[in-house]
């Protein structure tokens, strides 16, 4: 299985996102986002309702997710929706979390279960200190592993 | 109140705090906008009550009156000598004052004061337990602590009369039959009485409040050595990264560089251990006694699994209380608060890199500095916190038994 890192393409201007910030400038950054023409490949739309905190972008993935709670809090299990549209499609997906400068990931092994085109819920999270938090998403296709990444920061 | 609020409110805070202090009003804090956000993260306090879902007696005052009576029942134990009041002493901030615990045999590490333990996420320092009626289920059954069994603890409530009837209010059934669920039924009502042992307000959480609500003549009685100290927290020393929100704790587990040999040839494995234990435990979150039917109360249980990194982990304590609860750390080995402070400014990094955080470093503080961060965890101190239990509640039924 061969794992692939980025480069990945965020949406604009999100390159560290705090939980408390993102939801206020979401609906702006989508906005400009699709007015801009993403420059993917895929086309990749949220269904009706599906509010993607952000949108994941690599050549010939998509991945765009939202934490229920919208607000993640330090020492509180949050669980992630996730949206994957890939070529080849996707045969599965891990989301997992870190803290680089700690060099220590979460306490918790997330489980994440398929709910149908594309779509899968992570259960499990918990950010257990403040800090800069990598948010993993390991995308399985073709018989390789595609790995997208974002930034929480977490205060 | 919403992290957008609470940040937008610390901004507004700091802001008049510095406009304050350039008018030479008064003294400010001297606390910059981000900080006064860590601190502002700190409260409030206290929280409210939220009784455990996977107890459902839990919040219930007659299952509290039950689990009153039998926190302070040596006949719980096997010979009837040891009862949770003999190391948990609600006038020593409900633990024991001694390094390591003492049940029916000497124990490996220090007793946990149980002040606000119901808003902990893992239970005793290796997280063994996930629930705080598992917790104190198993301190019965330890051959170490109470040493006493399932057929013990039903015998001993069912020819109680006062017990007894409690115990049926409460369950609404006898104590005959299977005897593990009436141990169960016990660990529950304690659990419900544990609840309730919680601490009171502290001069730090007037502070804080002060700070939130821009009450400039409140906050200026908060003692200059523990603003320093307090500086010191949430700046430069790191400490709220783990010792975070109103309980001064993330719940969470770390190797902070304590030694973890308990005796030759004989080591503590910490969170390692604990997990294992847990996933053992046929009365975990994932077993038949869990009374939360949404499930959510054993997500935790679901998730964690022991990795190597776990060995010599202990969980973060609170520090709410910390001036009453000496000696420190899982094995009592540091005397004082200020041992314990001495201790994070002269970590040995050769013990940390092997197994510990790498957000640890020696925090190399002068004696004025140790002095100050002293100070403001003595301002942790709710000056009520060993004035005994909480009061029982008036029943009106099984009196006089």
């Amino acid at each position: 299985m061969e794992e692939r890192r980025g480069p990945v393409r965020r949406a604009p201007a999100q390159v560290a996102l705090t939980g408390r910030r993102v939801l206020g400038r979401l609906a702006l950054v989508a906005a400009a986002w699709l007015a801009a023409g993403t420059g993917a490949t895929l086309a990749c739309e949220a269904p009706p309702g599906f509010t993607a905190r952000e949108r994941l972008i690599t050549k010939d993935v998509v991945v765009m997710f939202r934490t229920v709670p919208a607000t993640i809090e330090i020492g509180r299990h949050f669980s992630v929706e996730a949206i994957v549209c890939a070529t080849p499609p996707t045969q599965g997906l891990r989301v997992d979390a870190q803290m680089p400068e700690h060099r220590h990931g979460m306490n918790y092994r997330p489980t994440v279960a398929p709910t149908g085109d594309g779509r899968y819920v992570a259960e499990g999270l918990l950010f257990h200190m403040p800090g800069r938090w990598q948010l993993v998403f390991d995308v399985e296709r073709g018989g390789r592993t595609e790995r997208l990444a974002t930034d929480i920061l977490l205060e | 109140m919403s992290g957008r609020v609470r940040r937008l409110t610390a901004v507004l805070v700091g802001a008049a705090w510095l406009a304050g202090a350039t008018a030479g009003a008064q003294p400010g804090p001297g606390f910059e906008a981000a900080e006064i956000r860590r601190i502002l993260q700190h409260g409030p306090w206290p929280p409210p009550a939220s009784p455990d879902p996977s107890n459902r007696v839990a919040g219930d005052p007659r299952a509290a009156a039950l689990g009153r009576r039998l926190f302070f029942e040596p006949r719980l134990s096997s010979g009837g000598a040891i009862a949770c009041a003999t190391c948990h002493a609600p006038e020593r901030a409900w633990a024991d004052g001694r390094p390591r615990g003492v049940g029916l045999a000497p124990l490996d590490r220090n007793t946990p004061s149980l002040l606000d333990a119901a808003l902990h996420r893992w239970f005793a320092w290796d997280g063994r337990s996930d629930s705080l009626w598992s917790q104190g289920l198993k301190a019965i059954l330890d051959p170490r602590e109470m040493g006493a069994s399932a057929e013990h603890v039903a015998a001993v409530v069912g020819a109680d009369p006062a017990l007894r009837c409690l115990y049926e209010r409460v369950y609404g059934r006898g104590t005959g039959g299977d005897a593990e669920p009436v141990l169960v039924g016990v660990a529950k009502a304690l659990a419900a009485f544990v609840e309730t042992v919680r601490s009171g307000r502290t001069p730090f959480d007037e502070f804080r409040d002060a700070l939130a609500g821009g009450d400039r003549g409140a906050a200026a009685r908060y003692p200059p050595a523990a603003r320093r100290g307090l500086r010191t927290f949430v700046g430069p020393g790191r400490c709220s990264v783990c010792h975070v929100g109103p309980h001064f704790t993330n719940g969470e587990f770390h190797d902070v560089g304590m030694p973890f040999v308990v005796a030759p040839g004989r080591v503590d494995g910490g969170r390692h251990e604990g997990i294992k234990r847990l996933r053992g435990d046929r009365f975990n979150l994932l077993g038949p006694y869990n009374d939360d039917v949404s499930g959510t109360a054993a997500i935790k249980t679901r998730h964690v699994e022991p990795r190597h990194v776990n060995f010599g982990q202990f969980k973060t304590p609170s520090l709410r209380n910390v001036a009453l609860t000496a000696p420190y750390m899982h094995d009592g080995r540091l005397a004082t608060v200020r041992d314990v402070v001495r201790h994070y400014s002269r970590l040995d990094m050769e013990r940390i890199h092997t197994h510990g955080e790498q957000l640890l470093r020696p925090l190399r503080l002068s004696e004025a500095e140790i002095d100050d961060l002293v100070a403001f965890l003595e301002t942790l101190t709710d000056p009520r916190a060993t004035a005994g239990p909480p009061p029982a509640a008036a029943l009106g039924f099984c009196a006089g038994r």
